[in-house]
């Protein structure tokens, strides 16, 4: 079966959601993930980058 | 012949020409230098958004000139010509890659965006779906005033992967 090309969601004052078919690289070169759905911090403020772990709730975030 | 996608843009004193043909999407450009050279917008060259030299030292680094520069002084008639015609605006994101789904490529810059390229599609904030790309720079530092995309206000707002 083919795999279901890449999405990514962007979620209201939050992160990005990456799902189907995709690779994650630092930028080293170095793979991350490669299996979804993931989500990406697009606030600045994880503290656990470039993943999201909750630090945009109360910051006042909009984007 | 020329190839009909070729595009050039202009300020006072140079022009840049884009040949898609040649674009490997090496991502050099854009990576030091998305004011000017951002595939997220179109037009997405700007020759408005950074000085004269600066344009011409990340043009020169394009690995496969497909972005070159030339004096505008120096410029053919064909060439002048062209500056002035409007024409439908392609970009590095609309160009067809091969028809086979590979995966995503997706990096996480250092201090910087994250650039995704290959097949994906992206759905905006409103569940929308929006056109595929095949290039794209998504905005991590929460500074960007062009949301979701990255506009290179990370560098002015110093984001900094460490803090
Ligand atoms: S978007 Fe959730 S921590 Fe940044
Ligand atoms: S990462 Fe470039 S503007 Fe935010």
């Amino acid at each position: 079966m083919k795999e279901k090309s890449a999405q990514f969601r962007v979620i209201e004052n939050k992160s990005l959601e990456v799902s189907g078919s995709f690779e994650i690289f630092n930028a080293k070169g170095e793979l991350l993930k490669s299996e979804g759905p993931i989500y990406l911090c697009r606030c600045g403020l994880s503290e656990n980058k470039p993943f999201c772990d909750g630090k945009h709730k109360n910051s006042g975030f909009t984007g | 012949m020329e190839d009909p996608r070729n595009r050039q843009y202009t300020n006072d004193e140079i022009t840049v020409f884009w040949k898609p043909a040649k674009c490997v999407h090496a991502t050099t450009c854009f990576r030091e230098l998305i004011e000017v050279f951002n595939p997220g917008r179109r037009p997405w060259v700007d020759m408005s958004a950074a000085s004269t030299q600066r344009i011409i030292e990340v043009t020169d680094k394009c690995p496969t000139d497909a972005i070159v520069w030339k004096y505008n002084k120096d410029l053919s008639e064909n060439e002048l010509q062209a500056s002035t015609s409007t024409s439908e605006e392609v970009n590095p994101e609309t160009l067809s890659t091969d028809p086979e789904t590979k995966p995503a490529k997706v990096t996480i810059m250092k201090d910087g965006p994250i650039v995704v390229e290959g097949e994906f599609k992206v759905i905006d904030s409103n569940g929308n779906e929006l056109k595929s790309m095949i290039m794209t720079s998504f905005c991590r530092c929460g500074g960007s005033h062009s949301m979701p995309y990255c506009d290179g206000r990370h560098r002015k707002i110093g984001f900094n992967d460490k803090k």
